[in-house]
């Protein structure tokens, strides 16, 4: 860190810093959209043009949303899945990767390769309909947490992830008394942290987004996450708002839309700053280590 | 002792785990009808918000009808995904909801459904309906389901009555008046501010696909068939290879190559297009009766002296009007879950009374003084409609109901008002589609790709991209890629049907 900086240097940096500015701007300016034009009154908005800072403040599409306790509801019902399901997600996929991660296990190919497979090959959707309905999972949470339980993809990477640990550290644990869940549990989970976190976002992300499982698997609207009424609402506003010859259907303003929209976003974004610095570490991590 | 109390914890958590997991799955659905009250378990689309269980609007339903409800919402983001896993794996309530597409009818085909044609005359309400609109639902000439009736034909011409009796216009009934109307309209700046940005007509991009097909609608007008032409012979013709269908694309030629019309319209957005119309640039535009009230609502807005006005789409041949499906969905029965004929006639008893007065009051105009109030002899004003619309509407759009039957009419502007009444006037000049409920096992596999290919041939067409030859070659690439197939297929069961 030289002081002595040649022109070029300081014009490549000044031109690095600009671009990246630039790029910053146009990744955050959607989301200031989205937040200014919930807080705007809906006439202002009917009035056309870009908004972005509310001239008239307004709570009116909050008000709306929260009229009735069917996002407050499935917002929960959303948290719940998020959380459980992360958590059952971690424990069955690490409780898989680690015995595949064991060179001595007898028959680890053959599972491997059948867990290959599901990545090319998936049952569709009605069979899987059929093994949910015969578990009597469907109208139940769980029918949103355990068939997604393990992620084929996610487990061959923790797998490679466990096999960068030297078995010595586990010869060390069983010397020292430790069996296989003692050794997991204590040794190689803790060393795992950084890939855990990961998965967890991955995980937490994924269920957090899901919303056809629910459609499909759930008859019961209090149970649905808070993504299924997202979609309903947003998405279904745009594909239909100017098919006037359809029959006149209900459209909710944009303020409601892009209010619903940050009432569904905010709280996963909150977790994201918090699992950030492990994710820079990467999931790679495992790979080029020692 | 460390290490076996966390082992303790890991096992008893997994354990815990399980019987949660068992736990979860007890839950049984089977209940007994309890004291004469029927349980109706229904599959709807959902529609807005989902009303909350025990609302006042279902409680007045079960009190009526005297059944217990159980009503299944649908997203319409999933609706057929769900409606298909339903099928195929049984697992249905009583009513399910469905649309009129190939995956529906080959289930009735198959016997998934109940038939309920024979059965229809004996309930007052469902018989004294339009027969067409049961026509329009038959598979194989069987009528598997109630329709959720809708109108039969409501095409209509919107346009600036302001703007007309400023330049002098009249409503265009044949290709060339439409040609004049939309010229005049563009350019002698009816708005007056001296500026050339004024529209006849817009177009946007899906101008000429499904039944709400812009060609078609003028196509029918001007004497084309309804998509299809039934031959003396019995053979069948497509509407584009009729002339008067061609008058309609040569209109749209010339105003295109004149620019008339917006020169975007192979991917201008029918959200632009809206507003367009909304902001007060445009002249005219083919819609629904029911449109003109809401369009006048929403240029008052932008414009609070124009004046709209609608009128039938009427060609110079007589009326004519594109006939639609006339149903938003039917109501079937599956026989996974309809044991017996008696249930079955317990639920047609249902659906039927929910046309009684009292109960078609309640479904298109709500509660008494909570959505509406008496406005003089049996007539009704909306009061809540912001509430109508959260809490009606999600039944109404989802049950058997038809405007001005067994229903106080409702006060509405005049022109909300005469588009009611035009609409149901219309459907007395409705041009079937004669291909409707005809089985073409090519158009099922491949119908949506040829439609595309045609579609997109008009579109280069009226562009200027192909010439009259071209335009052949298009439809004969149609006709070779499965067409003529279809054609056949149309024919042969339209033979077997009138046997």
């Amino acid at each position: 860190m030289q002081q002595d900086k040649t022109w070029g240097n300081r014009i490549f940096d000044i031109v690095n810093h600009g671009l990246l500015l630039l790029i910053g701007i146009v990744t955050v300016i959607p989301f200031i959209y989205i937040l200014a034009v919930s807080f705007t009154s809906p006439h202002e908005v009917a009035k056309g043009g870009f908004i972005l800072f509310p001239k008239e403040f307004s709570l009116a599409a909050y008000r709306y949303i929260f009229s009735t306790d069917t996002l407050i509801r499935s917002l929960g019902v959303s948290i719940y899945i998020t959380v459980i399901g992360t958590l059952l997600n971690l424990l069955f996929t690490s409780l898989m990767a680690y015995p595949l991660s064991r060179r001595y296990l007898r028959g680890r190919q053959p599972i491997l390769l059948g867990v290959l497979f599901t990545m090319l090959f998936s049952g569709g959707m009605i069979p899987t309909y059929f093994v949910v309905k015969s578990l009597h999972l469907t109208d139940t949470l769980w029918s949103l947490m355990l068939p997604t339980a393990i992620s084929a993809f996610n487990l061959i990477v923790l797998k490679n992830f466990f096999q960068a640990i030297p078995d010595e550290l586990e010869d060390a644990a069983k010397i020292d008394g430790c069996n296989d869940v003692g050794v997991l549990f204590r040794i190689v989970l803790p060393l795992s942290m950084p890939a855990m976190a990961t998965f967890s976002l991955f995980y937490a992300v994924a269920h957090w987004n899901s919303f056809f499982n629910a459609v499909i698997y759930i008859n019961d609207s209090e149970k649905w996450p808070v993504q299924v009424w997202l979609r309903e609402i947003v998405i279904l506003a745009q594909s239909r708002i100017g098919d006037t010859s359809i029959e006149e259907t209900e459209i909710q303003p944009l303020t409601i839309r892009m209010a619903v929209i940050v009432f569904s976003t905010i709280p996963i974004m909150l977790v994201y700053p918090f699992l950030q610095k492990h994710f820079a570490k990467g999931v790679m991590l495992g790979s080029v280590k020692g | 002792m460390k290490a076996a109390k966390k082992k303790a914890v890991a096992v008893l958590s997994t354990m815990a785990l399980v019987t949660g997991l068992l736990a979860g799955c007890g839950s049984d659905e089977g209940q007994a009808a309890e004291g004469g009250v029927q349980n109706v378990s229904i599959a709807i689309a959902q529609v807005g918000d989902v009303p909350s269980k025990g609302n006042e609007v279902q409680q007045k339903i079960e009190a009526y009808t005297n059944t217990k409800l159980d009503i299944q919402w649908i997203p319409a983001s999933a609706y057929n995904d769900k409606i298909n896993v339903m099928i195929a794996s049984s697992d249905m309530p009583k009513i399910v909801k469905v649309q009129y597409n190939p995956t529906v009818t080959s289930a009735m085909r198959n016997d998934v459904f109940w038939e309920v044609g024979p059965l229809l005359k004996d309930y007052k309400n469902l018989s004294a309906q339009n027969e067409r609109f049961f026509n329009n639902i038959k598979v194989e000439g069987k009528i598997y389901g109630v329709p959720v009736f809708s109108d039969i034909a409501r095409a209509t011409v919107i346009y600036r009555k302001d703007w007309f009796e400023k330049l002098n216009l009249k409503v265009p009934t044949t290709p060339d008046e439409w040609y004049e109307t939309i010229k005049t309209l563009a350019t002698s700046d009816p708005d007056g501010d001296g500026q050339d940005n004024t529209f006849g007509l817009m177009l946007f991009k899906k101008y000429n696909e499904d039944q709400y097909s812009f060609t078609t609608r003028l196509g029918v007008s001007f004497g084309a068939p309804n998509k299809w032409k039934v031959e003396d012979d019995g053979s069948f013709t497509p509407e584009f290879m009729t002339p008067e269908y061609m008058q309609v694309l040569d209109l749209l030629k010339r105003l295109y190559s004149e620019k008339l019309l917006n020169q975007d319209f192979a991917v201008f957005d029918s959200t632009e297009a809206e507003k367009k119309y909304d902001s007060g640039v445009v002249g005219m535009r083919v819609g629904v009766a029911q449109n003109g009230k809401s369009q006048q609502e929403r240029l008052s807005k932008n414009d609070p002296d124009g004046v709209v006005d609608i009128a039938g789409l009427l060609g110079a041949n007589g009326d004519r009007v594109a006939g639609q499906t006339g149903n938003s969905g039917i109501l079937a029965f599956p026989k996974a879950t309809v044991k017996s004929e008696e249930e079955l006639k317990n639920l047609l008893s249902f659906l039927d009374k929910l046309m009684d007065p009292e109960m078609a009051t309640l479904l298109m105009r709500g509660i008494e003084d909570k959505h509406y109030k008496k406005a003089g002899e049996d007539q009704v004003e909306m009061s809540d409609f912001d509430a109508f619309q959260r809490e009606v509407k999600p039944y109404r759009d989802n049950l058997p109901y038809v405007e001005g039957y067994n229903v106080p009419k409702l006060k509405d502007t005049e022109l909300g008002e005469k588009g009611t009444d035009l609409a149901k006037e219309l459907a007395e000049h409705a041009v079937p589609n004669p291909a409707l409920t005809l089985y073409s096992p090519t158009y099922g596999d491949r119908g949506a790709d040829l439609d595309q290919m045609i579609a997109d041939a008009q579109t280069k067409y009226i562009m200027g991209k192909i010439d009259e030859n071209g335009w052949k070659q298009e439809i004969e690439n149609w006709a070779n890629a499965g067409g003529t197939k279809i054609r056949e297929e149309y024919a042969e069961d339209y033979k077997k049907q009138a046997q």
